[in-house]
């Protein structure tokens, strides 16, 4: 077996094994034990797990430090539990038990918020998510705003926007457009609360690209009346590019819109892969739009 | 006295101080003189032009722009200030004085003339505008700028509006030289914008990390306060347990204890094998010792290791 083959090679392994045994037997209700001793067991469970780690047996180790994260969680000391737990998906990852790490990151998370410590937190939320998005895009999608909202909670939505990036990227990559134009409105309104023009000028910018990558010309445009009424974005140069764009897709000129992008002084500084729907605009059919709202139904010769 | 004398003492007293009379002498300098008036209006107006004169001298080799300017400002303001006064010269001239030569009455007209040449011809730092009066001079500018000097005929020729070979070469140039201006333009707001971008991250970026290093910087503070406490608590400790002093007490005692525990183990003859097996020699001498006080004391010396080797050997 290989276990046996790496203790064959390794002295430590087979030490780091004696001591899981040994913590085990601390831990399990018998009938000379009634109270299992976590606290003794908890280092044993640390030693092995690292053991372990060092001769790369990434199975035995992670249940090594899903043990101590126990062991440490009874001891009422959540921080180091949250640590164990966060290498556990590391080591899960490796194994390529995705819903392992999915569960393993959110356990971490969960426990540093009982510390407390939301930056933690949501810093374990993104590894878990970054972890995971190649495979499992919607539930990586979902930790990261769930990332973003308990920094949020926090006050601190500074340290959000990474997290919207990246779940604004995945929406992107799966084509999901409307979404992605959610998550960059919202971006906008964090970056508001925070005084960050830059960041929310680009952010609706982004928003209103995507719509209109997404061939929904009205809701870029409603999105457009939206942020236009915040100063700081109105006074922005994202503002005119906006106006720019806006105004060439409703005439429905083609050749507008790729003068206005490849001219544009704003575009190329925003996320990359906005940048990248930007210069294949104008998709689909661009046909001038009738402002069929314009007059709001009144005619001349009605004099009523 | 009756007021035919006081009349007369008055006029007499009138007579002699007459001298100090002012109203009397302006009125008949009036009357009086009047070539003295013109020679006097002559004379002040001739010595006005030699001011001004010198004060253009002066201006012309001034090297400072401004005391030129100010200059030429005064001497202008002085021939301004002459040129009024020559037409009364004129009218005086014309005035009939007696006392006067009949060449001399001729001759005032054309003095008051030759006199206002004069003072045309100080030089004040203008030159546009004098015909015939550029050549003689050193004019301060050697280009001329003279605006609306187009005739009006010239205007309406139709070849005055054609392009000449030189004038469309230099519209080229022209047009050339805009274009590469703008396109550097160009790429100077290019790189502007960007750096304008990356200043506002940059600005973002440490927006949101100054409470994090506040954060940062409370925690290293608790921390040193607590390393601060420990060191002073770990000294103390330290000093009552290993002062010089202690230390000496420590070693005088050990070195007893083992003393008397060694004395202790010598005399009680216990099981103790070390101590027994380290006094073996000395407990064998003794007996030998006690032998040989029965026997004779040479032979011994001579025996005595044979003695301990047999004595060690047995055990």
């Amino acid at each position: 077996m290989a276990s046996d083959k790496a203790s064959n090679s390794n002295p430590k392994v087979a030490e780091a094994e004696k001591l899981v045994k040994k913590a085990d037997k601390l831990t399990k209700f018998s009938f000379t034990k009634w109270f299992p001793d976590w606290t003794a067991a908890t280092p044993l469970y640390e030693q092995a797990a690292n053991a372990f780690k060092l001769a790369k047996m990434p199975e035995a180790a992670k249940i090594a430090y899903e043990k101590a994260a126990t062991g440490q969680e009874r001891s009422s000391s959540p921080w180091s539990a949250g640590k164990h737990l966060e290498s556990a998906g590391g080591l899960a990852r490796e194994l390529g038990n995705f819903d392992e790490v999915i569960d393993l990151y959110k356990r971490a998370s969960e426990l540093y918020v009982q510390c407390g410590k939301v930056q933690p937190a949501a810093d374990a939320l993104d590894k878990g998510a970054r972890a995971v998005e190649d495979v499992k895009p919607d539930a990586a999608v979902r930790m990261y705003i769930d990332a973003c909202a308990l920094l949020e909670e926090d006050g601190r939505d500074q340290m959000a926007f990474d997290s919207y990036r990246s779940a604004a990227s995945i929406y992107i990559k799966l084509n999901r457009y409307e979404d992605a134009a959610t998550v960059f409105l919202r971006w906008g309104q964090a970056a508001d609360k925070c005084k960050a023009v830059q960041s929310q000028c680009k952010a609706y910018l982004s928003a209103i690209i995507v719509y209109l990558f997404a061939d929904n010309f009205n809701l870029a445009d409603a999105s457009y009346n939206d942020c236009s009424q915040m100063d700081s974005f109105f006074k922005s140069d994202q503002n005119h590019c906006a106006v720019q764009l806006l105004s060439a897709y409703r005439e429905g000129r083609p050749d507008e819109i790729k003068h206005v992008v490849s001219t544009s002084s704003v575009i190329p500084h925003l996320d990359h892969m906005v940048i990248r729907l930007a210069k294949q605009l104008p998709s689909g059919k661009v046909t001038a739009i009738v402002d069929e709202t314009g007059h709001n139904g009144l005619d001349e010769d009605d004099l009523r | 006295m009756s007021v035919i004398d006081i009349l007369t003492r008055v006029d007499v007293l009138c007579k002699k101080y007459e001298k100090y009379d002012l109203d009397k002498q302006w009125a008949g300098a009036d009357s009086m003189s009047g070539n003295d008036q013109f020679l006097r209006l002559y004379t002040v107006v001739e010595a006005d032009i030699e001011a001004a004169r010198e004060k253009s001298q002066d201006a012309q080799s001034e090297k400072n722009r401004a005391v030129v300017a100010t200059l030429n400002a005064e001497v202008r303001r002085s021939k301004a200030a002459l040129k009024a006064e020559i037409p009364k010269l004129e009218k005086l001239a014309a005035k009939k004085v007696k006392d006067l030569s009949k060449e001399e009455m001729a001759a005032r007209p054309d003095l008051v003339v030759a006199l206002a040449q004069k003072i045309e011809d100080i030089p004040d730092g203008v030159t546009v505008g004098r015909p015939g009066g550029t050549w003689g001079r050193k004019a301060s500018n050697p280009l001329e700028i003279k605006l609306d000097a187009m005739h009006p005929d010239d205007l309406m020729r139709p070849e005055h509006y054609e392009q000449t070979e030189e004038s469309l070469a230099l519209r080229q140039e022209y047009e050339m030289r805009r274009a590469k201006q703008d396109e550097g333009l160009d790429i100077i707001a290019a790189g502007l914008t960007t750096l304008k971008d990356m200043a506002g991250d940059i600005n973002e970026e440490l927006d949101k990390q100054m409470p994090l290093i506040d954060e940062v910087d409370t925690k290293v503070d608790r921390a040193a306060a607590d390393l601060k406490n420990t060191n002073i608590r770990l000294k103390e400790t330290l000093t009552k347990m290993r002062s010089n002093r202690n230390f000496c007490i420590d070693l005088i005692l050990i070195v007893l204890i083992l003393g008397i525990g060694g004395t202790l183990y010598t005399y009680s003859f216990s099981p103790f094998t070390p101590s027994y097996v380290c006094l073996q020699p000395l407990l064998m001498y003794q007996q030998v010792r006690s032998a040989h006080m029965m026997d004779g004391a040479k032979p011994l010396r001579r025996n005595r290791g044979l003695l301990f080797m047999s004595g060690w050997s047995s055990e």
